[in-house]
């Protein structure tokens, strides 16, 4: 089956910038691919280039099959949802929803028919007769999403649609989104900075950093195997520490895990990192606060000392100082301590101070070679 | 004796006890309410007179209202195509004309200075400025030199197109400063969703910008009805426009047609001020 997207070696330029280098994805039917990345990676410079509202420096895009890298945007039979809703303010609910209609040239009933039926899978049919400027925020993107959909795109790019919104709308309108997506089915590209609401919303997730895509996977690949440093940090997670890896297993500031080798995951340039050996050799080890835990009390593991404690509305992590493998305390030598955020277990009570052993949960190392 | 503040835009200041006023109080005349009284009679005593004027034929000391020797010059208004009637839709005629191309011209061009960068966008906005802010008479002088080789002093359409040079250049500094926040970003949200560039503008702009197109015009029927120095020197007194016969009537020493003629000189401005007045009242406009 043709994908609905397809992009090769887009290159986006950022002003005089370089920008997005070779850019490659595709969407298919029905799918939902999630574009996330930090603040000014390029994501909505991306979608305005896939709806032709952006510069293309070179590559080209595909929607079902054709080529309309250099096409208007009105002729891509793309729609792209902004993050502000921008409803035309001199028309009502119902005239914004027929626009995409009118402009076709689709006229009388059918219009009627089709606006309804639009603003009904967004729960907004008895607002159709109301001025758009007196819509609330979650009902002006409930709107803007039935006029996206109300002309049956093959694609719909949303660039982050929920970010403007407090948390009860954004819920609202994440679900008016998924439910117009099973009603209309275009494939759709959502730009988020949110990598729950990725998580949540797309079957697929691609990560865009320093000017190129680097990971398109399932939202379980990307979060449980990231495929670089560089991902993993965007991912959020806390800890990095430098280790060796080895035929005995991996250490970590010299101490031995007692971990094998085999659910890490390792490195490289790929786009879907597969559970194998990790490398021979110095690497760096990232994880989140649930890679490693503070162990029951005389067994064995990482020795540490616990420097603070800081309480989130799911539990309670520990600032541990990883003590040197040669002995001391780690505060005399040339090197500043080693130190990570671990989870501290429900039944287990630590003090600043206080020494701890700490044990990790291979499956959620993410190690990589130096 | 206690005067209330009747200047606009006084904010009422809070009651001190049960009686809610609204109004701030003050122990004596307020300076600001005596200005505005001064203000008010400085402005319409002189529309007062013409109305006086206009209406009785004359006014000799020590008659309060005015004699009425003759016929009044409102009847010659009523009663035919005479002098006055002639002057007043040349006058609408042209100044129509003027609103309506100014409002026109004005679009484009401000939105074109408003997309250029910053030292090309200020070189546009002197140019535009240029014909505002030169003496009449100057651009009069100017513009007749060129106006004469062209053909077109004495004619109608070379007064018009006279008009046209300094309410352009107000026009489009007024859509320059439309254009400045203008959010371009609606217009191409419409081409995304499906309009071509001529939907766009028929569909999205043009209505959005109704009123400052409505605005724009009404400036530039203003400036070409209060025109005097391009008038005369390019119509060559033989376009006759309702300010040309009033400078006449007034040198001529025909003071209740040059009353009457003032005073229809004064009311589109007038109304368009009520106008205005009731769009604020209303809520369709909002002062910052």
């Amino acid at each position: 089956m043709t994908p609905v997207l397809t992009v090769r070696d887009l290159d986006v330029p950022f002003g005089d910038a370089p920008g997005l280098v070779g850019v490659s994805l595709e969407v298919g039917e029905g799918g939902r691919l999630a574009l996330v990345g930090p603040s000014g990676s390029g994501k909505t410079s991306l979608l305005r280039a896939l709806a032709g509202s952006g510069a293309v420096a070179g590559g080209t895009v595909r929607v079902a099959g054709a080529d309309v890298t250099h096409l208007p945007p009105e002729r891509r039979g793309t729609v792209l949802l902004s993050q502000r809703p921008l409803l035309f303010p001199h028309l009502t609910v119902f005239e914004n929803v027929a626009f995409p209609l009118r402009v076709r040239g689709v006229r009388g009933g059918e219009v009627r028919r089709r606006v309804e039926e639009a603003l009904a899978s967004v729960r907004m049919a008895e607002m159709a007769g109301r001025a758009s400027a007196s819509l609330s925020g979650g009902q002006a993107h409930r709107v803007a999403l039935a006029r996206a959909v109300v002309g049956r795109p093959r694609l719909l790019l949303l660039d982050e649609p929920l970010s403007s919104l407090d948390p009860s709308l954004r819920e609202e309108v994440r679900r008016a989104i998924l439910a117009v997506q099973a009603a209309y089915g275009p494939a759709m590209i959502l730009v988020t900075h949110d990598l729950e609401e990725a998580g949540r919303s797309a079957h697929r997730v691609a990560v865009l950093l320093e000017g190129s895509l680097a990971q398109v996977d399932t939202p379980e690949g990307v979060f449980r195997r990231p495929a670089s440093p560089a991902v993993a940090r965007f991912l959020g997670l806390p800890n990095e520490l430098p280790g060796e890896s080895g035929p005995d297993g991996l250490t970590l500031a010299g101490w031995p895990l007692g971990v094998g080798p085999g659910p890490c995951t390792r490195g490289g340039p790929r786009t879907a990192p597969q559970a194998g050996e990790p490398p021979h050799g110095p690497v760096v080890v990232l994880f989140g606060t649930d890679g490693m835990r503070i162990a029951p009390e005389g067994a064995a593991g990482l020795p540490g000392r616990v420097r603070e404690l800081m309480h989130h509305p799911r539990g309670v992590t520990a600032r541990v100082e990883v003590l040197p493998a040669s002995g001391g305390t780690g505060e005399t030598g040339a090197a500043p301590p080693l130190t990570c955020e671990v989870s501290v277990p429900p039944d287990r009570h630590p003090v600043p101070g206080e020494p701890v052993t700490l044990q990790a949960d291979p499956a959620r190392l993410h190690v990589f070679a130096e | 004796m206690s005067l209330p503040a009747a200047v606009p835009g006084t904010h009422a200041a809070a009651p001190s006890g049960d009686r809610p006023t609204g109004r701030r109080r003050f122990p004596g005349p307020a300076p600001a309410t005596l200005l505005f009284w001064a203000l008010a009679v400085w402005t319409l005593l002189p529309l007062a007179v013409l109305a006086v004027v206009a209406w009785s034929g004359g006014w000799r000391f020590p008659t309060l209202l005015g004699a009425s020797p003759g016929t009044p010059p409102w009847s010659q208004l009523a009663g035919g195509w005479g002098p006055l009637a002639g002057a007043l839709g040349m006058s609408l005629a042209l100044a129509v004309g003027t609103g309506v191309l100014a409002g026109a011209g004005g679009l484009p061009l401000g939105r074109a200075l408003a997309g250029l960068g910053g030292r090309w966008r200020a070189v546009g906005a002197g140019a535009a400025f240029l014909p505002v802010a030169a003496p009449p008479l100057a651009l009069g002088v100017g513009l007749q030199f060129t106006f004469l080789r062209l053909g077109l002093g004495g004619s109608t359409l070379g007064v018009l197109l006279a008009h046209l040079v300094p309410a352009l250049g107000y026009t489009t500094l007024y859509f320059l400063g439309v254009f400045a926040v203008f959010d371009e970003e609606i217009e191409e949200e419409a081409r995304r969703l499906g309009a071509r560039p001529h939907q766009v503008l028929v569909r999205v702009t043009l209505p959005l910008l109704r009123r400052p197109l409505a605005e724009a015009a009404i400036l530039g029927f203003l400036v070409s009805w209060a025109q005097v120095p391009l008038t005369l020197l390019v119509g060559q007194a033989r376009v006759r426009t309702l300010t040309v016969e009033v400078l006449a009537w007034t040198q001529a020493g025909q003071d209740p047609l040059a009353a009457a003629g003032a005073l229809c000189l004064a009311l589109p401005p007038l109304a368009l001020m009520a106008a205005a007045a009731l769009a604020v009242r209303r809520g369709e406009v909002v002062i910052p």
